[in-house]
């Protein structure tokens, strides 16, 4: 075989196989420290529950960035349903649903296995309001809602917000401690960031993006209008990490066995940009002229 | 087993069978790769329509407009009175539908009023929150070059804030074309710009890489964990 015409399946095969042996022997290594991560745990955690004071987890993303997003969500989810603080869940992404449904429902069944006699339930510790068209026109009408409860009228199973007992107090902006957003579509994260806001109140702000929009999502970082930051798989993974050094009880989630195939992934992706470098290093001057790369066979 | 496992297993064998269709294409264009790429395309357009329809239109529009929320009670009492105004709603919807006149060459121009329409609100939204957006992003780029730390010089946050202040003019003046770039200096510093670019423009490329692999990561898990267990499930 000549390894400067390499077929690309033997590329697709290799990256395959290589990500294929952490996941079948559901081995983990420790993940990369996330700064930015801390900084969203830290906000998180500095939340104390109280009566009529809830947290707002926007879930938009669908299946096509559900290996970043969803670890994420579940994360921030779990961290927030641990601390007894009613989760708001919503969508402006109408591929969210399912997901609207299936993240909490798991936290939950994972947190009553852990705590036996305990219990998480719907209407109590978290909501499900569905997907809501109307992107930035609805999301402006959330700060200028005097009763939020009216403004949402009724969660994805038909229950009015206003019978819910521990959301049937939700009135304005101000009870929002804290927003999340997951997603892998920044016109919809801008959504949030230009309009989830009044002149006088703010809530702490954490945003879980896809690898692929984290340059973009420092800019919002740096300027101070998100607190903390999980990007991509890898934040979901030291977030994760985090929740299980400050619950000792917690089980290992696949996040970290995830971001262990990831690296796994990465490093032969890596490999292979070095042979092809050294490949077109190595080839005669006069071949070299019109690129220096590997031919790969298309 | 029960219904609900049933359906489970066949949405994750289903689920399986579509992956495999999708990385088909790896190997070479394919009739299994065609199918299952037309049927997402139209499973998630079909999906759109209907939870459209299904948690806004008819909850928010239809139901309160043809008076079905209204419940009469064993007396013969209402649970509210129909309020007529609700039929205003009639208005913007017959208005959007006009958007259907571009099919139309005589009245056309009565599709131009609702796209007229919606790029004004489109603009006047847009407006609001460029600022809301852009504005602190401008205000904490005014950043001190000197960073006094109990009233010692901090090199480290200095240098970091000199970078940025470097880096944010380098990229302006590169994208500066009203005059020519006249002499050495100034040409360096474009030069430099451009350079800088290109370092973000790497972080963007090794970001997408890493989150296609992510996404891959995910569906392997799926097939090897899910799928291949339900597979054995289902054989013995």
């Amino acid at each position: 075989m000549n390894p400067a015409r390499l077929d690309r399946r033997w590329i697709y095969l290799l990256v395959f196989l290589a990500l294929s042996v952490p996941i079948v022997t559901q081995y983990t290594v420790q993940p990369a420290r996330m700064n930015d991560a801390e900084r969203f745990f830290e906000v998180v955690e500095g939340i104390q529950a109280a009566p009529g004071r809830y947290a707002f987890v926007a879930m938009d993303f669908g299946p096509s960035t559900k290996g970043e997003n969803q670890p994420q969500a579940r994360a921030v989810v779990e961290h927030l349903m641990r601390k007894r603080i009613p989760v708001i869940l919503f969508s402006l992404y109408y591929l969210a649903e399912p997901f609207l449904k299936s993240v909490p429902e798991e936290v939950a069944r994972q947190l009553e296995r852990e705590h036996p006699g305990e219990t998480w339930e719907y209407g109590r510790d978290w909501i499900n309001l569905g997907y809501r068209p109307g992107a930035g026109v609805l999301i402006q009408a959330i700060p200028k809602s005097e009763n939020l409860a009216e403004l949402f009228e009724k969660d994805a199973r038909g229950n009015r917000i206003s019978e819910l007992p521990a959301f049937s107090g939700l009135r304005t902006l101000r009870q929002i401690a804290f927003l999340a957003e997951f997603t892998g579509l920044v016109g919809v994260f801008d959504n949030y960031v230009q309009y989830f806001t009044s002149k006088d109140y703010t809530p702490a702000f954490g945003h879980g993006c896809t690898s692929i929009t984290i340059p973009e999502a420092f800019i919002y970082l740096d300027s101070g209008q998100i607190q903390g930051l999980l990007g991509g798989l890898a934040g979901a993974a030291w977030y994760s990490e985090m929740l299980r050094q400050r619950y000792p009880e917690r089980p290992v989630d696949e996040s970290l066995m995830l971001n262990t195939g990831l690296g796994v992934a990465q490093l032969v992706v890596i490999a292979f940009i070095v042979l092809g470098n050294l490949a077109g290093l190595l080839r005669p001057p006069r071949r070299r002229r019109h690129g220096a790369g590997l031919d790969v066979e298309p | 087993m029960t219904s609900l496992d049933t359906w489970h297993a066949a949405t994750v064998l289903l689920g399986g069978i579509g992956t495999l269709a999708i990385f088909s294409f790896l190997i070479r264009e394919n009739p299994f790769f065609r199918l299952f790429e037309h049927l997402f395309i139209g499973i998630a357009a079909g999906f759109g329509l209907v939870l459209g329809i299904k948690n806004f239109l008819w909850p928010k529009v239809l139901v309160p407009m043809l008076g079905l929320d209204i419940v009469t009670y064993p007396d013969g009492s209402l649970s509210h009175e129909y309020d007529p105004r609700l039929l205003l709603y009639l208005l913007p919807m017959l208005f959007g539908l006009l958007y259907y006149f571009i099919y139309s060459q005589r009245y056309g121009w009565l599709a131009k009023l609702v796209i007229g329409f919606s790029l004004g609100m489109s603009g006047g939204l847009a407006f609001k929150g460029f600022f809301n957006q852009i504005m602190p992003q401008v205000a904490s780029s005014f950043r001190p070059l000197a960073v006094f730390t109990d009233g010692v010089l901090a090199w480290g946050p200095s240098l970091e804030n000199a970078f940025f202040i470097f880096t944010l003019l380098a990229v302006m003046y590169y994208f500066f074309f009203s005059f020519r770039h006249g002499n050495r200096a100034a040409n360096g510093f474009s030069l430099s710009g451009r350079w800088l670019l290109m370092v973000c423009f790497g972080a963007f490329f090794g970001s997408t890489v890493m989150a296609r692999t992510a996404l891959l990561v995910e569906r392997v898990q799926f097939l090897l964990i899910d799928w291949y267990g339900t597979v054995v499930n289902l054989v013995t």
